[in-house]
């Protein structure tokens, strides 16, 4: 069952230092987004959900496909270029998984919410599926590894699993106060579940850096 | 261990039952506590009961002599014409300028309005009824006086609703035929006729709507001609020299036509008042209450407001009858319900100053003309109106003192106590005749204050037992509640304890061995905790499908992520994925209809606004796709058969739940199908539900092959599958058209074939209709899961495995159904002072509980059909073992 055990060495080693200012890249990218958003086109998630969903992932978006290319698996046989270019194709793909699934959870359909589900379906894409894509590329062991049996191994597997699993789960939560009948403007699609992303997004980098960060100390006296 | 089997095997009959029967007599001890109940005292009003009351003291009944049918009070009208009009929003009536912005359905009944601000002697009034808003509750209310209980709401559905749609037009041509032939007749007191239409039109289109306002305008005609008939003979000598007219609305309604809540659109109703009678009366200005307002044509128009439950008492006091309605000549004509007009009962209303002034105000002004006091009216008006409050308040006292010595459930002393303290407060001091005034008479005119008091004094007793009775009435027993929630609560450790036990019978033990099995059970159990916790909020009530749905997409994705990790059936994982999107839209589908005709929902049909409900493609769709259903269900039907006859090697006990239980469930599909095709095809309009019904099925025979990918290697059951079965169900019941509540139920059903009522037949099929899809056929259908499993390949598996398999399914999916119904009781005891607690939450729980019950009853039959018959299987193999 575990076949996919990946001892050998197959990334480059992340020691947690990195794993730190990858995780704070990735965050401060989606504070940027929503600054930028704030402060200089004046508009909010809640105001102009679209534009400040397309804002936060055109802002996070170089930022995640650039730095998580650092990281591919089998950096001798395939190039950084060709890394970041599996990272780009990834997120329309990851875009429609994830927005079909969001539609089979019950997201309302129409063309007054195509924009919208479109930028946050994009938006999850980074935070889901892109980072995958870099690290992986097409490797289906990996990516059953990573997202069917969770059971991340090397550090480079926390920081794609974990917050993935945060953004989904967190998502789900997002949903849940969208029945509700408080008539705040922000029950509506996809503003909370875009909360809850983030927010799970967010605490599960935490989790990942805290989880790595022993792994780094075993790793350092091997390199050694 | 034997020993201990077969016990079980004879023994777990008894506890399926045993829960059933727990649940039965949970829910019944429950039910007592919650729905109002209010024992009905066969005592009726009679005139000579009014020479014991102290109103008349030291004088004999001064009316007595006048007239024999009128006894209580001095008739102060001769005849009496109520129109009613079923559910006549107050908006309806009241002039536009009352309202924030006018609506096209305002300003209609424009006969009226010209009257009340041009006469003295016609009035508007807003009437507020007492929730719950059922025609039946309101003009037994309006009759009697009293406070409505919500069994009798039940009884209120079936008649009008079951009336024909198209009959819009047609439902009040009865009535219009009758009445005013009927107003030339003299062999009446009271004519009452009850008209339908704006009722009608409210259910099926909605008030904005152009049937809604044509039919106002019709009304607005016919009121035209009545009053003008009645004006015509209005004239001294006149057949309706005397006549009281009221146009009245039992009950209101909200926008999208529906009643029965508690909602301020649903109680407040109007009344207009007209008497015939010349001159117009007077009123002491203290007693008005009314606020005017300058309608269309700068004309004042005044509006008083009054409790419906008033009414009965005003009436009475009017036509000098007995309090309420004593013996006079009803002329009922038309319309089913009204009938029910003639009952009497005793009222805990009290006489409303405004309406009792039209028709009571002057009709002795004649006799005391040489009076020249400037407020000679007003004294003879209040005496009047004091006599009649004397009346009024010992009646009602009588009747507290009769219902609390009578009725189990009565007052409290203390109450009681209070009530009597005040009633004699009122009565102590003065009696309302002018002798005891004579004290405070100042030259010629009487002083009013005392008068005043007295009134005051009265009112005040009135209101008191009003607001006791209220909140008695419409009390709950939270004893009874409590007793009915802790039996049901029990049931649940019982349903665990008979699972476990069975796990211990050696088979299962791999139940909490196999981490994966663990996993799964927790999210299972985790997904039945959410939907639980979910009832706790009227907005997931309303939402319910989507919530089901909802629930139902994310074991899908559980089930899907399983699936990849096993790298097995892939397809049929993202084939049920996508089967549950069409199901959410279909769900969606369902709850745009009821968001038509539900008061609480707002239309928010995401996708569905392009899509015409006329259009061709549509219509073809719904000749189609039942045929296609029935095609492929027959092609199911024929593999499952081809199936088990070319594996007749196998053990016999299989091939009787594979072979003889495909057939069976595919037709009880057949016949659950068929039955709600016929009633989609003959009675529900909207023809996008038929597609659903043709998914369904594929359902069915998808969701245990995606539910088995996991399964196969392992001996138990998945619990996982039971849940998402259980889920489905759920989603069905909504897919399927139906929501809970009770205007969700689709009586068309019930006629099915027959054209004649009998109740339990109707009630059969209705319940089919609406419990096949979510309870008959889950239930019937849940060996699925467990022989597909076999089929996959265990045919050396032992018989009993699988019935333990199936018992410890019964008992999850009854656990999964128990404990959904408990949150809802639960969440009812909770919010049972929500204010749609009759909206929403009580006919939520009425049908969780038929849902629970008919679950119960469907467990124990399908385990004597299924495990009674494999019983039999396992114990020959047995035994040939042992040979």
């Amino acid at each position: 069952m575990v076949k996919a055990s990946t001892t050998e060495n197959p990334s480059q080693s992340v020691s947690p230092m990195q794993t730190f200012f990858i995780h704070l890249i990735c965050g401060v990218g989606l504070a940027v987004g929503l600054w930028v958003a704030h402060n200089f086109y004046s508009i909010s998630l809640i105001s102009n959900p679209s534009r400040t969903l397309r804002l936060i992932w055109v802002t996070m978006c170089p930022l995640v496909i650039l730095f998580y290319s650092c990281f591919r698996k089998n950096p001798e046989k395939c190039s950084y270029l060709k890394a970041v270019i599996r990272g780009v194709l990834a997120l329309p793909i990851g875009a429609l998984v994830n927005a079909l699934g969001a539609i089979a959870l019950g997201a309302p359909v129409g063309i007054q919410y195509f924009p919208k589900t479109v930028n946050w379906s994009l938006l999850m894409s980074l935070f889901t599926f892109v980072p995958a894509a870099s690290v992986f590329g097409s490797s289906w062991e990996d990516w059953r590894r990573i997202f069917a049996h969770t059971k991340p191994n090397a550090s480079v597997d926390y920081m794609i699993c974990l917050p993935a699993h945060g953004a989904v789960i967190g998502a789900w939560f997002g949903a849940w106060p969208m029945p509700l009948d408080w008539e705040r403007p922000w029950q509506e699609w996809p503003i909370c579940v875009s909360y809850g992303a983030m927010a799970g997004y967010l605490i599960t980098m935490v989790l990942s850096f805290v989880l790595v960060l022993p792994r780094g100390r075993q790793q350092h006296p091997k390199a050694d | 261990m034997m020993e201990m089997g077969d016990w079980w095997r004879r023994g777990k009959w008894r506890i399926m039952v045993m829960l059933t029967m727990l649940h039965i007599v949970g829910i019944l001890i429950f039910t007592r506590g919650f729905l109002l109940t209010r024992t009905e005292l066969p005592y009726y009003s009679n005139c000579s009961d009014v020479s014991e009351s102290p109103c008349f003291t030291g004088q004999s009944n001064p009316y007595q002599n006048q007239s024999n049918s009128r006894c209580w009070t001095r008739p102060a009208v001769d005849r009496l014409v109520i129109i009613v009009l079923d559910a006549l929003r107050f908006d309806f009536v009241a002039p536009s300028t009352f309202f924030k912005e006018p609506k096209p359905w305002m300003d209609k009944l424009q006969v009226l309005q010209k009257l009340a601000s041009t006469k003295r002697s016609a009035r508007i009034f807003k009437a507020i009824a007492d929730p719950p808003t059922t025609s039946l509750q309101r003009l037994k209310g309006l009759t009697t006086g009293g406070l409505p209980t919500f069994i009798d709401v039940g009884n209120s559905f079936g008649a009008p609703a079951i009336l024909e749609d198209n009959l819009i037009h047609q439902v009040d041509n009865g009535c219009i035929e009758h009445l005013l032939p009927s107003l030339y007749e003299e062999d009446w007191d009271v004519l009452i006729a009850h008209f339908l239409g704006v009722d009608h039109a409210g259910h099926i289109l909605g008030v904005d709507s152009v049937p809604m306002i044509e039919k106002l305008e019709q009304y607005n005609e016919i009121l035209d001609k009545v009053i003008e008939v009645l004006d015509n003979q209005s004239g001294p000598g006149g057949l309706h020299e005397n006549t009281f007219l009221l146009v009245m609305g039992d009950h209101g309604q909200t926008i999208n036509g529906d009643h029965g809540g508690g909602s301020a659109e649903e109680v407040e109703t109007s009344v207009f008042a007209m008497s015939f009678k010349k001159p117009p009366p007077t009123m002491p200005s203290e007693f008005d209450t009314s606020s005017c307002e300058m309608d269309l044509d700068q004309k004042k128009t005044c509006i008083s407001s009054f409790q419906q439950l008033d009414f009965a008492a005003t009436v009475s006091a009017l036509l000098g009858v007995p309090f309420p309605f004593g013996r006079c000549r009803p002329a009922v004509i038309c319309c089913g319900q009204a009938s029910d007009a003639g009952y009497l009962l005793f009222s805990i209303g009290r006489v409303s100053p405004e309406l009792y002034t039209l028709g009571a105000g002057t009709w002795n002004l004649e006799n005391n003309i040489e009076g020249n006091c400037p407020n000679q009216k007003e004294e003879e008006w209040m005496q009047n109106y004091c006599n009649v409050l004397c009346i009024n308040s010992w009646q009602v006292k009588r009747y507290i003192d009769i219902y609390s010595a009578s009725s189990v459930i009565g007052f409290s002393s203390e109450d009681l106590l209070h009530i009597s303290d005040m009633y004699a407060q009122a009565e102590e001091n003065w009696s309302c005749s002018s002798e005891s005034l004579l004290l405070f008479k100042d030259e010629s005119c009487y002083s009013s204050l005392p008068l005043k008091r007295k009134i005051d004094a009265y009112f005040k007793f009135l209101l008191n037992v009003a607001e006791l009775a209220r909140s008695k009435w419409t009390e709950f027993d939270l004893k009874m509640m409590g007793i009915g929630f802790v039996i049901i609560l029990i049931s649940l450790p019982i349903y665990f304890l008979a699972m476990m036990t069975k796990s211990v019978n050696g088979f299962s033990s791999l139940l909490f061995g196999d981490s994966e099995i663990f996993v799964k059970l927790v999210f299972a159990l985790f997904m039945v905790v959410i939907r639980a916790c979910s009832f706790l909020s009227n907005s997931y009530i309303l939402e319910e499908g989507k919530v089901a749905s909802f629930l139902l997409a994310t074991t899908a994705m559980f089930k899907l992520r399983n699936s990849i990790k096993r790298e097995k059936m892939l397809v049929e994982a993202i084939v049920f994925l996508l089967l549950i999107t069409i199901l959410r839209f279909t769900i969606e589908v369902g709850l745009s209809k009821q968001a038509a005709t539900s008061l609480f929902m707002s239309t928010h049909s995401s996708w569905l606004v392009e899509i015409d409900p006329g259009h061709p493609v549509w219509i073809y769709m719904a000749e189609i796709i039942p045929i296609l259903a029935l095609i492929f269900l027959a092609y199911l039907l024929y593999i499952i058969m081809a199936r088990s006859s070319c594996h007749s090697i196998w053990n016999s006990t299989i091939i009787v739940l594979s072979g003889k239980q495909g057939p069976l469930v595919a037709l009880v599909t057949i016949t659950g199908d068929f039955m709600s095709i016929t009633v989609l095809h003959f009675f529900q309009k909207d023809l996008i539900m038929f597609p659903s019904t043709g998914y369904c099925i594929m359902r069915l025979g998808n969701i245990d092959r995606g539910s088995t990918d996991k399964v196969a290697g392992i001996l138990t059951f998945d619990p996982l599958s039971v849940t998402q079965w259980s889920l489905l169900a759920t989603c069905l019941f909504f897919v399927t058209g139906h929501w809970c509540a009770f205007d969700g139920l689709r009586y068309g059903a019930a006629f099915i074939g027959y054209d004649e009522f009998v109740l339990v037949r109707q009630a059969i099929l209705l319940m089919i209709d609406t419990f096949g899809f979510s309870h008959i056929i889950p239930v019937f259908g849940l060996p699925f899961l467990v022989a597909r499993q076999k089929l996959l390949g265990h045919t050396d598996q032992d018989g009993r495995l699988l019935l333990l398999q199936l018992s410890q399914m019964y008992l999850m999916y009854g656990l999964i159904t128990a404990a959904s119904v408990i949150a809802t009781i639960l969440c009812v005891i909770i919010q049972r002072r929500h204010l749609m607690v009759w909206g929403l939450f009580a006919p939520k729980f009425v049908f969780d509980v038929v849902g629970l019950i008919l679950t119960d009853i469907l467990i124990c039959l399908a385990w004597f059909y299924y495990v009674g018959r494999r019983e039999d299987g396992t114990q020959l193999t047995t035994l040939d073992h042992r040979d």
